[in-house]
């Protein structure tokens, strides 16, 4: 190791980063590109009978004919679109209340932060059995004292569930982030505005805001990369169901792929997905690309 | 006069009402924990205080099935987040001090693999590990997640290694330091607070993956989180062992989550918000 690092000084760097590019390129681009292979395939894992063959496009004619991927589309944009903004008010007002001096600031900030460490099995878990279960859960306790009918969160209400659940999740994350930027606004520029006269609500609007534009972005980029792979917490709480109203491409991929066994059609959700957050990647990438030439690394 | 007391008393509901939102976020991590202190028929219905104190239920779940869960998740996660950094840092550090032409593409690289969807690859994935019979091993979810983790590596240190002055190091060379010398000596001591976040911070990520451990693992090499999935689906209505089973499964990436939340800030945000 010692001895590889000094000639490489003579020779060239390219041992170091070697490793980590072969190892992050085969695993997400070398199977990516077998995955877009796999799509234009028939083959049936549990029918062996049927063999493999050469599907041509058939498997994308399927999948844009079955009716259920336009819902199902729509559900991934949907369940991202609303728990982005719901996290953005959230984590934006908690940041607020945070910013503020007061006893136990760190203490009520840890709490805060907590789910957001918390695996999704145990998060869908939890929210499904203690809090929000129909006759034993928390919910289903309080509709039982006010002699109402229990509110069916994970059948009837499936969707917003969800939604209730990716909230709690992630907003820690813009409440980590906004709060940072909070943090760094200049305190001078705000005393000024309060000499001047500034309400807190022209103060929060003209100075805090904007100052915190480039904070938004990334907690929303990051939020939206990570919130449209959801899966664990669909997967332990509904199932996708009822029907598919709580199924979004991810957890698709997974249904066809382990109920069917069709590799093919698999692939293809697989790639439709990839298509989809590539047009997120692409928003992603100038704005990344102008924050490098800006920092300048 | 009249205007600060009002003032005060306005900044003191305000404090109330920070306090009664924190609380409630935080409730259902609260409510799990105290259920996992009950006897198991006081769970319902419930209450917001323990009522009978029992460590039962964490007797009854300790046994076999569950320890070895808690070894396959903690020799994935370790063995994981070591090879992680054993190709991550190397990658880190030629970005910032390796002179390359142009370093931001491959940092760009590495940061754009983030971003496909674990789904993208799990068909091949699959495919490929069942005829290297390393399906259900914790080798193939090893392999998976050191290809998964890295650019989380390469992406937080790149901006700890950023934060040395370059000064230090050209003065080092100058005094006939070897580049391995200088990494041990200077770079590293110098940002090993931010190494160590980033390695807490691929821990967690790594513990807590559900997606790839669910479709890969099936009984042998489950994970603490899919075991938790199963649990419940077969246990039916212990909610004192689930609780307690939860707790255990959180307890410890909640713990490095908050050592190292202030680098996943500054990591994430490539150093230009400090936490």
């Amino acid at each position: 190791m010692r001895g590889a690092i000094i000639t490489m000084k003579s020779k060239s760097n390219s041992l170091l980063t070697l490793p980590a590019i072969v190892s992050v390129a085969v695993v997400t681009q070398v199977l990516f590109l077998a995955t877009i292979f796999l799509s234009f395939i028939k083959w049936i894992v549990i029918r062996p009978d049927l063999g493999k063959s050469f599907a041509g496009i058939k498997n994308y004619v399927w999948i844009f004919k079955a009716p259920e991927t336009y819902q199902i589309i729509g559900n991934t944009i949907l369940i991202t679109a609303l728990s982005l903004t719901l996290c953005l008010i959230l984590g934006f007002c908690f940041s607020l209340l945070l910013n503020r001096r007061f006893p136990l600031r760190k203490l009520c900030r840890m709490f805060v932060l907590i789910p957001f460490f918390m695996t999704p099995a145990v998060i869908g878990i939890i929210w499904k059995t203690l809090l929000l279960h129909p006759s034993f859960g928390i919910t289903g306790y309080i509709s039982q004292i006010y002699n109402s009918a229990p509110i069916d969160f994970f059948g009837q209400h499936a969707f917003i569930s969800i939604i209730i659940l990716i909230v709690w999740q992630w907003t820690p994350f813009f409440v980590l982030i906004i709060l940072a930027g909070l943090q760094g606004v200049n305190p001078e520029m705000i005393e000024s505005a309060q000499i001047d006269g500034a309400s807190s609500i022209r103060i929060l609007f003209q100075i805090k805001i904007p100052a915190l534009r480039y904070h938004i972005q990334v907690a929303t980029m990051l939020g939206m990369i990570f919130i449209l792979k959801v899966f664990g917490l669909i997967y332990v709480t509904t199932r996708g169901g009822p029907g598919f109203t709580t199924t979004n491409l991810p957890y698709q991929v997974f249904k066809i792929s382990y109920y069917k066994w069709d590799i093919g059609q698999a692939a293809s959700y697989a790639t439709l997905m990839v298509a989809m957050s590539l047009i997120i990647i692409m928003v992603m990438f100038n704005f990344i690309q102008k924050q490098i030439k800006r920092l300048e690394i | 006069m009249i205007w600060t007391t009002s003032k005060k008393a306005g900044d003191s509901m305000i404090t109330f009402l920070t306090y009664v939102f924190c609380l409630a976020w935080v409730f259902p991590v609260y409510y799990m924990v105290i259920t996992s202190f009950k006897v198991e028929e006081s769970v319902i219905p419930p209450s917001l205080f323990i009522n009978k104190f029992t460590l039962d239920n964490y007797a009854i779940i300790f046994d076999k099935t569950i320890f070895s869960h808690i070894v396959n998740s903690v020799t994935v996660t370790v063995i994981s987040v070591l090879l992680c950094l054993a190709i991550g840092l190397p990658a880190a550090y030629r970005i910032v001090f390796g002179k390359m032409k142009n370093p931001a593409n491959l940092y760009f690289w590495f940061i754009s693999t983030q971003l496909l969807p674990p789904c993208a690859v799990l068909v091949p994935a699959f495919l490929i590990m069942r005829w290297m019979n390393l399906l259900d091993t914790r080798t193939g979810l090893i392999l998976i997640y050191v290809g998964i983790h890295t650019p989380l590596i390469v992406w937080m240190v790149t901006s700890f290694f950023k934060d040395i002055p370059i000064e230090i190091l050209e003065a080092a060379d100058i005094d006939g330091c070897s580049k391995w010398n200088a990494f041990l000596k200077i770079i590293f001591p110098l940002s090993k607070p931010g190494i160590i976040s980033s390695a807490l911070l691929t821990f967690v990520f790594i513990w807590n993956e559900f997606f790839f451990a669910v479709n890969l693992s099936a009984i042998k090499a489950n994970t603490l989180p899919v075991y938790m999935a199963s649990f419940m689906t077969q246990e039916g209505l212990f909610w004192a062992k689930l609780s307690a089973i939860s707790t255990i499964t959180i307890l410890i990436p909640v713990i490095f989550g908050i050592i190292s939340q202030k680098a996943l800030v500054e990591g994430l945000t490539m150093g230009a918000v400090k936490g």
